[in-house]
C-alpha cells in the first residue's frame, strides 16, 4: 500500500487540440514547487498522480501544490494492487471516525471480478461491520470513499476533495509586469491576472532615504508569496527619489502623485519592453484614492505607448480586495505599517481630477528623459 | 561607524564577555542543583547579585531578582506593586511602564498619569494632586529615555511617603544605572535596571526590591528569584551584567559622567543653531541628547546619516498615521509641531570620543541642511 496524492485539473478540459500543451506546462510548474521533495509524477486519464514520496511529506505537498494554478482538486489516498481486502485495508484507513457514508466505485478494469456496485457493496458492509459509529446514507452523506479501479491492475482508495487554486497553468498566457507598491491591492491584482496563466514580473519603486529598508522587506516577502503560486517571481527594484524631489522642487506640489504616476508607467513599459513583458498590471481600483479617478488613470495611461494596462481590481470594493488578498495570504505583510513612496512628499490637497493639459504644463518644467536614464541606473533585481 | 544609540543598546565590554565565558563551557551546571557543583555556582551568583545591588543600594536593605529584560522587570513591579486602589504613574514613562499600567486599568485598577514638564521630566506638584490615599503604587522613571531629563526619586519618594506612607514607590532605572551618580533613598521600593544599556549582554534585567517589601510571584515554577521569578537562572547573562557593571563604576560612575558630558557638550557647541533646538534639558542625562531638526522628517535624517557612517535614534516613524507618528512622549512635553516630525535622539556610552562628536556634528549639520533644503 502506497500513500497518493491524486490531482485534478480545472479549465484544462475545455481545452481542445492544444490540450497536451496546457498538461505539459502544468506539470512542469507542478514539478517546480515540489523542488526538494522527492516524488514522481504521472499523467493518468485525465488528471495527475503524485507516488513515491515519503508519507510524512504528503501534508507538504498538498500546501504547495494546492497553490499551483490549473490544479482543480486534490485527494490524498492510497494506491494498492487490485484486490478487495488490499482495497478494503486502505477503505479502513482513509474512513472517518464516525458519521453517514456512501462508497462509490469505478472501475475501468472490467475484467476485475466483482463489478463496481458490488465492491461498493462489499467495502461498505465491511467497513459498517468494523466501525459501529458508521451509517450508510447514500443520498446526503458526510463522506463518500472513492474507488477506483484501474486498467493497469491497482486502485486508487481516498476521501476528501481538497479545493485549489483552479485557473490556467502559469506561462500559457504570456508575460506581464506588474506594479507592486506594498499595499494590500498589488498583490491581489497580480494573482488574478497570474490565475489565468500569465507569468508575473514584478516592478517596485521606493524612495529612500524617506522610505525605510522595512518598507522594501515588506514588498520581498510579498513578491515571495506570490511566487507560490506563480512558481518562481523576479522583483525588480528601482528608485524614484530623485523624481520626487524635483517634482517637489520644480512642479505645483498638488500634481505630486499625478506626474508621480506617469513617470512610473513610462519606466514600467521600457522595462517591460526589454524584458519581453507584453502588458503591466496595476492594483489601481477606481476612485479609491484621489489618484485612481478616470482623469488620474487617463493621465499616466497617456504616457504607455504599446503595452495594454490591466487593471483587475477596477471594479472591486476595498472589502472584496480584501477578502482575496486574506485567501491569498498577503494580507497580513501588506499591512504592516510601512509607506512605499513616503507620505514626506505628498500633498495635503492632491489633484484628484487632473487636467491633462496642466499635467503636460507642469511636467514640462522637468527633465524627463534624464530622471528616467538615472532611476534606471539604481535598479536591482531579485528572484524568488 | 559612529555608533550615538547607546541609549538602544550599547556594545558589550569584551572583558565581562571574557570573564564570564568561564559559565559557558566549564560552569554550566543548573544553580539550583543539590551537588557540589551546583551549590557552588549558586552562591557565585549570589555574590553576583550582591555586587550588582551593592552599587547603588546597601545589599542588606535591598534584594535583586534576576529578569528577562527591563520591560519584565517594569511589568513585575507594576502587575505585583500596584494590586488595588489606583497608580500613579506619568506620561513619560518607557512603555514597558505605560502600556503595563494601561493593561493594569484594563484589568479594573483606576490609572492616572501625571503630565509633564516641557524637559520631559515629571511635574512633581501634579504627580501629588494625583496621588491619594488610596494610591498602591507609585512609579517615576528615574531618566527619560527619550529626552535624558532626570527625576530627583528621592525626594520625589519622600514626597509621596510624606502623602500617603502605605504607597509603594517603584522608579524604572533603566537609562540611568551605571550612568548617574546616585544611591536609592529609604523611599523607594522598587528599582528597575537592565543589562544592555550598560555593557551587558540582552536578555538580562533586574528588579532591586527592598527585602522587607512581600510581593507576588510574576512567574510561577521552581521556585528560583525567591519564588518571586521562577525559571532556571541566566548564569552567563547574570554574571556577564555583573561584571560589565563593575567596570561601569570601577572607579566611581562620575568620572565616566564627566567624560559623556564633554561629548555631548562638544557636539551639542558644534550643532548649528539655526538648524536644530534643544529639547534635552542642560542639566539632565549627559548620555542622551535629543534635539528638533526643523522642517525634516527624522527617519529621513536617521537613514541619510547612516548612509554616511552615523548611527542615531529617532523619536518618529514615517507613517501617515498621525496617532502613530509621533512620539507620545515628546507630545506631553508641548513640543512644537513643527518640530514633532524632526526629533532625533543621540545617545552615548564611555567610550565615545571628543572627535566622534565633532564628526557628528558635521555630518549632521550636512545631512539636516541638504535635506531641509530640499523640503523648503
Amino acid at each position: 500500500m502506497e500513500k497518493v496524492v491524486i490531482v485534478r485539473y480545472a479549465e484544462i478540459h475545455l481545452k481542445g487540440k492544444n490540450r497536451g500543451y496546457f498538461e505539459r506546462a502544468l506539470a512542469a510548474n507542478m514539478e517546480k514547487s515540489l523542488k526538494g521533495i522527492r516524488h514522481e509524477i504521472r499523467r493518468r486519464s485525465g488528471r495527475y498522480l503524485v507516488e513515491n514520496f515519503e508519507e510524512s511529506a504528503a501534508d507538504t505537498i498538498v500546501k504547495r501544490l494546492s497553490k499551483v494554478f490549473g490544479v482543480h482538486s486534490l485527494s490524498v489516498g492510497y494506491k494498492v494492487p487490485s484486490d478487495i481486502d488490499e482495497i478494503y485495508a486502505a477503505a479502513k484507513l482513509v474512513c472517518d471516525d464516525g458519521g453517514t457514508f456512501k462508497v462509490e466505485t469505478h472501475r475501468a478494469d472490467k475484467k476485475f471480478y466483482l463489478n463496481s456496485p458490488q465492491i461498493s457493496a462489499q467495502i461498505g458492509g465491511r467497513l459498517l461491520d468494523g466501525n459501529k459509529s458508521l451509517k450508510v446514507d447514500v443520498h446526503e452523506p458526510d463522506f463518500v470513499i472513492n474507488i477506483d479501479v484501474r486498467e493497469d491492475g491497482t486502485a486508487l482508495i481516498f476521501n476528501k476533495f481538497i479545493k485549489c487554486a483552479d485557473g490556467m497553468p502559469v506561462g500559457t498566457a504570456g508575460r506581464g509586469l506588474l506594479l507592486l507598491s506594498g499595499g494590500i491591492d498589488s498583490p491581489v491584482a497580480g494573482h488574478m491576472i497570474a490565475k489565468r496563466g500569465m507569468k508575473i514580473d514584478c516592478l517596485h519603486f521606493h524612495s529612500y532615504p524617506y522610505t525605510n529598508m522595512q518598507a522594501r522587506q515588506k514588498v520581498l516577502d510579498l513578491a515571495e508569496i506570490l511566487s507560490q503560486y506563480t512558481c518562481g517571481i523576479k522583483v525588480t527594484i528601482i528608485s524614484v527619489k530623485h523624481i520626487q524631489e524635483e517634482i517637489h522642487k520644480n512642479c505645483n506640489g498638488a500634481y505630486m502623485v499625478t506626474l508621480l504616476r506617469r513617470f512610473m508607467m513610462r519606466i514600467a513599459e521600457r522595462l517591460a519592453l526589454s524584458d519581453g513583458d507584453q502588458c503591466i498590471i496595476t492594483g489601481e481600483s477606481l476612485g479609491q484614492v484621489a489618484s485612481q479617478t478616470i482623469e488620474g488613470m487617463t493621465s499616466s495611461n497617456s504616457v504607455v505607448e504599446k503595452l495594454p494596462v490591466l487593471r483587475p481590481l477596477c471594479g472591486f470594493d476595498k472589502n472584496e480586495i480584501i477578502e482575496r488578498s486574506r485567501d491569498i495570504g498577503t494580507y497580513d505583510i501588506s499591512i504592516r505599517p510601512y509607506e512605499d513612496c513616503c507620505t514626506v512628499f505628498l500633498p495635503d490637497y492632491p489633484i484628484i481630477k487632473p487636467k491633462l493639459a496642466d499635467v503636460l504644463a507642469e511636467e514640462s518644467k522637468l527633465d524627463v528623459e534624464g530622471l528616467i536614464k538615472e532611476a534606471f541606473a539604481s535598479i536591482e533585481v531579485k528572484e524568488f | 561607524m559612529i555608533y550615538f544609540d547607546n541609549a538602544a543598546t550599547t556594545r558589550p565590554e569584551r572583558a565581562a564577555l571574557e570573564a564570564a565565558n568561564i559559565y559557558l563551557e566549564e560552569q554550566f551546571y543548573n544553580p539550583s542543583a543539590l551537588y557540589a557543583e551546583g551549590y557552588n555556582l549558586h552562591r557565585k551568583l549570589e555574590g553576583a547579585r550582591r555586587s550588582l545591588v551593592s552599587h547603588i543600594a546597601d545589599p542588606d536593605e535591598f534584594g535583586i531578582i534576576i529578569t528577562s529584560c527591563g520591560t519584565e522587570a517594569d511589568n513585575q513591579a507594576i502587575f505585583c506593586g500596584g494590586r488595588r486602589g489606583n497608580i500613579v504613574t506619568t506620561m513619560g514613562e518607557h512603555a514597558a511602564v505605560y502600556a503595563a499600567a494601561q493593561e493594569a486599568g484594563r484589568r479594573g485598577i483606576e490609572v492616572r498619569f501625571a503630565n509633564l514638564n516641557s524637559d520631559g521630566s515629571v511635574d512633581v506638584d501634579h504627580l501629588l494632586s494625583l496621588t491619594d490615599d488610596k494610591t498602591s503604587l507609585v512609579s517615576v522613571m528615574h531618566v527619560n529615555n527619550e529626552t535624558g531629563a532626570i527625576n530627583d526619586i528621592n525626594s520625589i519618594s519622600a514626597r509621596v511617603k510624606e502623602k500617603n506612607p502605605r504607597t509603594l514607590f517603584h522608579s524604572d532605572g533603566v537609562q540611568a544605572y551605571g550612568k548617574i551618580p546616585f544611591t536609592l533613598g529609604k523611599n523607594i521600593d522598587m528599582y528597575s535596571v537592565s543589562a544592555h544599556k550598560i555593557g551587558g549582554l540582552k536578555g538580562t534585567g533586574a528588579l532591586l526590591k527592598r527585602k522587607k517589601l512581600v510581593l507576588q510571584p510574576f512567574i510561577w515554577g521552581g521556585g528560583q528569584e525567591a519564588g518571586l521569578r521562577s525559571g532556571t537562572e541566566n548564569v552567563f547573562g547574570i554574571n556577564v551584567f555583573a561584571a560589565a557593571a563593575d567596570i561601569r563604576y570601577s572607579g566611581g560612575v562620575e568620572g565616566s559622567f564627566d567624560k559623556v558630558r564633554a561629548v555631548q557638550a562638544r557636539l551639542w557647541e558644534l550643532l548649528d543653531k539655526d538648524l536644530f533646538i534643544r529639547i534635552s534639558p542642560e542639566c539632565g542625562s549627559p548620555y542622551i541628547l535629543t534635539v528638533g531638526a526643523k522642517g525634516v522628517r527624522g527617519e529621513t535624517i536617521l537613514h541619510m546619516c547612516d548612509d554616511e557612517g552615523l548611527v542615531i535614534g529617532t523619536g518618529s516613524a514615517c507613517s501617515s498615521n498621525a496617532a502613530k507618528r509621533y512620539s507620545r512622549v515628546m507630545q506631553a512635553c508641548g513640543l512644537r509641531a513643527d518640530l514633532l516630525d524632526g526629533v532625533l535622539r543621540l545617545s552615548f556610552n564611555p567610550h565615545n570620543t571628543l572627535q566622534e562628536a565633532e564628526e557628528a556634528a558635521g555630518i549632521l549639520n550636512k545631512v539636516v541642511r541638504a535635506d531641509s533644503d530640499m523640503m523648503k
